[in-house]
């Protein structure tokens, strides 16, 4: 008897790991090909949802399908277990995976100014210098990437931990709108938008806090895929990346802003088309904030920066020489 | 018991742990996607001493959560137990408010009561009681027609003794859902300290995932499988003890 239970449990086991591995197949040329996005559909991924709707990815013969990302969700990962062919990821995450071995390449930046920052109302003191933190209560997301840039803010103006109050902060703003936290992080082209109008309709202004203002330069979102894929179909990688940044043009272009804002609805019902207007107009600021570079460049002086932030705060064991992971035309 | 339980808890996840590196090896994952198990050790060193406390942390609000919902579920379980309109309610009310995903409720609970020790033992008291309270509700509502009516026909019925007939009829059942119950005010407190709460393991598992870190994960999972098995063995000992007094008790007061 228990030997037949033993017997049954390995049968199990081994069923269960053929029937994981079959699940997982290597992306192949050709065939509908996932781009998973980093977070859900909102005004951040306008020219990734832009270049699937109006085709551009079937124009230069391409299949891909564009998903939807979320807190849970992990580009790197899908890349690596053949779930996705393409992703957006974030520097942070690009640096740990290739750290953990991971055959993860950038093939563009789509935000050349990291929209993380920090939001506080015009009636409190305002914030002109890493030193103007000091005895204030400032919103951090405890194992986020607004956790390392604050603390490598703080650490480069000298200014120590204990001389301010680092509350832990997730979704719901009430603390910061009833002041508990001055300093609240957000997306500036996101929630940043929306928790400036409520404030205005209240007759408070607003302004933000931009960590590259003050020498700290952390990268945000670009888009990734693997190493296998940039050997062995070079070809498919440069289509979708052309076709990609034909999209993000397109969106980032004032005179495309009614086609940008219908796909946007389209994609996002639940967000009131005034503020995707006004969100569209701020990430403008951020994917293209300087004409003369391309979207989509690879800034690598602030990658090599990213790198070095994360080594100061300990979050990677040695450096990675992340230069090597950026695939620069 | 206790021991059975931990060796079980070891099985299961041993046989997990094996499961992710036989993956690995195959598919040829890197660390990153799923840690090798020299990375899974190390991290489960540097982090057993910072994670034991979180553990604890958590355990002690679900074991308060879980004793809040255990009496209410039984005050309010044993006032229901009569078909009448109260009890039908309640027991509407109790399938439609756990028919809620916490999720959706927890922000309204943490605006309220902010993200602190209070907020997590509601949302603990709340996943563990439903359940709970409609195991009690189906137990203690079900006459045990051979003993009731001897007392019901001689006219000595009292509510206290259907009570405790009903009880002790059911004892076993009881303390397998109130052992049960353990794992829910487990979860529960998890799942809140994960949304929103600054305390407990469910709050590192949330900084490791946003980390990508998995052996983080992995070693918090170990910690909190051995913490429940403990916490559940020790239920069903004490179930056990008291089924075993119950039982000579009433032998003893046998004519």
């Amino acid at each position: 008897m228990k030997k037949n239970i033993i017997h049954l449990f390995f049968i199990f086991f081994i069923s269960c790991t053929l029937f994981a591995v079959s699940m997982v197949s290597p992306c192949r040329a050709e065939e509908n090909l996932n781009y998973r996005l980093k977070w859900l559909f909102n005004a951040s991924v306008t020219g990734d949802i832009l270049a699937e709707d109006q085709n551009l990815f079937a124009e230069e013969g391409l299949n891909i399908t564009v998903k939807a990302g979320g807190p849970e969700r992990d580009a790197i990962r899908e890349l690596e277990m053949g779930y996705a062919a393409f992703g957006v990821a974030s520097a942070d995450q690009v640096i740990r995976a290739r750290a953990k071995g991971a055959p993860v390449v950038v093939i563009a930046q789509l935000f050349q100014i990291n929209p993380l920052q920090w939001i506080s109302k015009n009636s409190k003191p305002a914030i002109n210098t890493v030193e103007d933190l000091r005895g204030r209560t400032v919103g951090i997301t405890y194992g986020g990437n607004d956790e390392t840039i604050m603390k490598t803010l703080l650490s480069r103006a000298g200014v120590k931990e204990n001389e301010l109050t680092l509350a832990s902060v997730r979704y719901d703003y009430t603390p910061f709108y009833m002041d508990k936290i001055e300093v609240w992080p957000v997306y500036k082209n996101a929630q940043g938008i929306i928790i400036g109008e409520k404030l205005r309709k209240e007759g408070e202004d607003i302004q933000f806090f931009n960590p590259v203002n003050h020498g700290v330069q952390f990268v945000a979102n670009s888009v990734v895929t693997s190493e296998k894929m940039m050997k062995e179909h070079p070809e498919i990688v440069a289509r979708f990346k052309k076709a990609l940044l034909k999209g993000w043009h397109m969106a980032m272009n004032p005179a495309n802003q009614d086609l940008a804002l219908t796909i946007l609805q389209r994609y996002n019902k639940n967000t009131p088309k005034a503020l995707q207007e006004k969100q569209l107009a701020s990430t403008r600021e951020l994917v293209w904030p300087d004409r003369s570079k391309e979207i989509g460049h690879i800034d690598v002086k602030a990658w090599q920066q990213t790198e070095q932030i994360m080594l100061e705060q300990g979050l990677i064991k040695s450096g990675v020489n992340i230069k090597t992971a950026l695939i620069i035309p | 018991m206790l021991v059975r339980r931990i060796s079980q808890f070891f099985i299961v996840y041993g046989a997990g742990i094996g499961f992710l590196l036989a993956l690995k090896s195959i598919l040829g994952l890197s660390d990153y996607v799923i840690p090798g198990p020299l990375e899974i050790w190390d991290t489960g060193l540097a982090v057993a001493h910072g994670y034991l406390y979180d553990v604890l942390n958590t355990l002690g609000v679900a074991m308060v959560g879980q004793v809040l919902s255990i009496i209410m579920a039984f005050s309010i379980g044993t006032a229901a137990r009569k078909s009448s309109w109260i009890g039908s309610f309640i027991k509407a009310a109790a399938y439609n408010i756990q028919a809620y995903p916490i999720v959706a409720v927890a922000p309204i609970i943490f605006i309220l009561l902010g993200d602190g020790f209070a907020a997590r033992l509601i949302i603990a008291a709340m996943i563990c009681y439903f359940p709970l309270l409609l195991s009690v509700v189906s137990i203690m509502s079900e006459p045990i027609t051979d003993i009731e009516h001897f007392y019901l026909a001689t006219g000595r019925m009292r509510w206290q003794l259907e009570i405790k007939i009903r009880a002790f009829e059911n004892i076993q059942k009881l303390t397998t859902v109130i052992s049960g119950s353990a794992t829910l005010a487990m979860a529960g407190t998890i799942v809140a300290e994960f949304i929103a709460a600054n305390a407990g393991i469910g709050h590192a598992i949330r900084i490791a995932l946003y980390q990508s870190d998995l052996a983080k994960i992995l070693a918090a999972l170990f910690l909190i499988g051995i913490f429940l098995s403990l916490y559940q063995g020790t239920l069903e000992w004490v179930g056990e003890k008291i089924i075993n007094k119950w039982v000579i008790v009433d032998q003893e007061e046998l004519p």
